[in-house]
């Protein structure tokens, strides 16, 4: 089986928690022999391509360099995570059965992935820009939410750690219950949580 | 390689959406394509009320929900809405029958776009670079400029071939993003020739009556009143001509120096003889310009000029200002008049000449009008597009892509 996760922080970089969270997890899905690549930010900490163990990070820079806002930032960076992303699906033979994207960032690029090769989107959310943004209802945080909004719309399943945060994306962006799972906190239950999608979309495809 | 070619066009406008020149320019190229033999996509931008999927003289339409993110900004929604049009065109290159064997992108745009529909698909880009913001806006002085800017070179980096409507913006583009000689391409822009039937005549005097009295010759003006078109040096050279020649001036288009150039026009009690009709619709300025004794485009800067092509092609007289895409369109003394840029003496000689010496105005007319037959023919020119394609995939057609 395969995976690829997209996340704007892993290790060395570290923005919040997430980072140390994608490496115990991604670390998990290879000790139990699930094939695993992390296509991440490049800033300059470590190389471009990383490979230990079994477990493949390629970290991506954005062409663009002057910048007007975090989001036009983000948004040239996804043509780069498409790159990375179609390098990989296109050197394998074995076919990549789930994207796992963590936070709005990378959403972009995961739905034209999803469009173009039909694999599965796991969208796992941390954290929504109503919390980071005290609710602002500014033009900037509105194109935010609308990506979020998208995300939860056109993603497969959703993933959270708590009740909470489903209740809020149920309020906030109209998603039925059944779409959002809460994995919890705990790494074990996380890993356990995307092992059944990944055994679910296994026996779907027979 | 296979003889069938299917193409992706990226466009943030299509008919019935206009904003500017890159509209009408797609639509004429993947229609002629279409009569050569290649399957065309267009993705584009919606527009009320015009259908999310037609075909039009067998052009595939696809027009994407672009407004459904709100945006901070211009740049930030233009990126916005190539997430869409991304995804939406993703899901079109599956389904379609015929397998996309070209993405080709109109201005930066719909850079981001191309650029990750070119990866994800393993398929060549072609961008045609209608503009440049460096161009634009004479120099890079903000940071949305200069965003904009790395947006284009990015683009021209990972397009297979970048295509210029003019020598001019073939030597601007090398120039602005450092790009290899043997990577640009030269396909002019199209114009519609227009019919010169007689039976309009009656038309044609009824338009001529509406502007301008008996006695005076039209002397035409059409384009933004802003300061790179240069109306303000017609106007300079009004009472020149007024001088030998009787006529009458009309000024076509609104910008944000038409409130000072009235002025200075009432200043110069010209009023009754230059006349601002600001916008027109385009059936009624094709017969005005067929009525036109001489057009001018005093440009400062101009890319590529398709309004003096435009006017070539009504069967008008052109005076234009030796700079950019007006150089190469006009030979002086045979297709048209070329005078000094930014100089209202020579602009005045130049309309003098071509509303008193009716043989010379006549040769120049018909000269023009079959240029503009010859080498600005829609065909022509999605002949040429063609060959493009054609050496792209076969140089594709070698690589690990393929």
């Amino acid at each position: 089986m395969q995976v690829l996760i997209f996340s704007w922080e892993y290790p060395p970089r570290k923005i919040g928690q997430l980072a140390e969270y994608i490496d115990s997890l991604s670390k998990e899905l290879v000790k139990n022999g699930i094939n695993t690549n992390i296509i991440t930010y490049h800033d300059f900490l470590t190389g471009t391509f990383e490979e230990k163990s079994g477990l493949k990070i390629v970290r991506i820079s954005n062409p663009v360099r002057s910048h007007i806002s975090f989001l036009t930032w983000i948004l040239t960076l996804n043509q780069e995570i498409e790159r990375a992303a179609a390098n990989i699906i296109y050197q394998q033979k074995k076919k990549i059965e789930l994207i796992n994207v963590y936070d709005w960032h990378f959403i972009p690029a995961a739905l034209t992935l999803k469009n173009a090769f039909e694999i599965p989107i796991l969208y796992s959310i941390e954290s929504l820009e109503d919390y980071r943004s005290q609710k602002s209802s500014q033009p900037y945080n509105m194109a935010i939410k609308s990506i979020e909004r998208l995300g939860c719309y056109e993603s497969d399943r959703i993933s959270v750690k708590s009740e909470a945060i489903k209740e809020a994306i149920m309020n906030s962006y109209d998603v039925s219950e059944k779409k959002i799972e809460v994995f919890g906190l705990d790494l074990s239950s996380n890993f356990k949580g995307i092992k059944n999608l990944l055994n679910t979309i296994k026996r779907r495809k027979k | 390689m296979k003889e069938d070619l299917t193409v992706m066009m990226l466009s943030w406008e299509f008919p019935p959406r206009v904003i500017g020149g890159i509209s009408p320019h797609v639509f004429f190229l993947s229609k002629n394509l279409v009569e050569i033999g290649i399957n065309v996509h267009v993705v584009t931008c919606d527009f009320p009320e015009a259908p999310s999927h037609e075909v039009i003289d067998g052009v595939n339409v696809h027009r994407v929900d672009s407004y459904k993110n709100p945006s901070p900004d211009f740049a930030s929604w233009v990126y916005l809405m190539n997430m869409n049009m991304q995804k939406e065109a993703a899901n079109i290159a599956k389904k379609v029958n015929k397998k996309i064997d070209v993405f080709h992108s109109h201005d930066w745009l719909v850079a981001t776009a191309g650029i990750g529909l070119k990866h994800v698909f393993r398929k060549p880009l072609l961008v045609t670079m209608h503009s440049t913001e460096i161009g634009r806006r004479d120099g890079l002085h903000t940071q949305t400029e200069k965003m904009i800017h790395e947006t284009e070179a990015w683009l021209t980096y990972e397009a297979w071939k970048v295509i210029c409507c003019s020598d001019y913006m073939v030597s601007h583009v090398g120039w602005a993003f450092g790009l290899p000689k043997d990577k640009l391409v030269m396909i002019p822009n199209g114009v519609k020739p227009q019919d010169n039937n007689k039976s309009a005549k009656k038309i044609q005097t009824n338009i001529r009556n509406k502007f301008a009295l008996p006695d005076e010759k039209i002397v035409l003006f059409v384009g933004r009143l802003v300061y790179e078109k240069g109306v303000q040096i017609l106007v300079n050279a009004a009472p020149k001509i007024l001088e030998k020649v009787n006529c009458k001036f009309i000024i076509v288009g609104n910008g944000y120096m038409k409130e000072q150039l009235n002025d200075i026009v009432k200043s110069m009690n010209l009023d009754k003889k230059i006349l601002f009709s600001g916008f027109i619709e385009e059936d009624m300025l094709l017969k005005l310009q067929k009525c036109a004794d001489v057009s001018v485009v005093p440009s400062l800067f101009e890319p590529f000029g398709i309004v003096a092509l435009e006017a070539m092609a009504s069967g008008s007289p052109v005076v234009v200002s030796d700079t950019g895409g007006l150089s190469e369109i006009v030979d002086h003394d045979f297709t048209g008049v070329k005078v000094y840029p930014n100089n209202p003496e020579s602009l005045a000689w130049g309309v003098t000449k071509v509303l008193l010496d009716n043989d010379y105005r006549e040769k120049i007319r018909k000269n023009a009008y079959k240029k503009i037959r010859e080498k600005y023919d829609w065909k022509k020119i999605a002949l040429q597009t063609k060959q493009i394609y054609k050496s792209v995939l076969g140089e594709y057609s070698k690589s690990f892509w393929a």
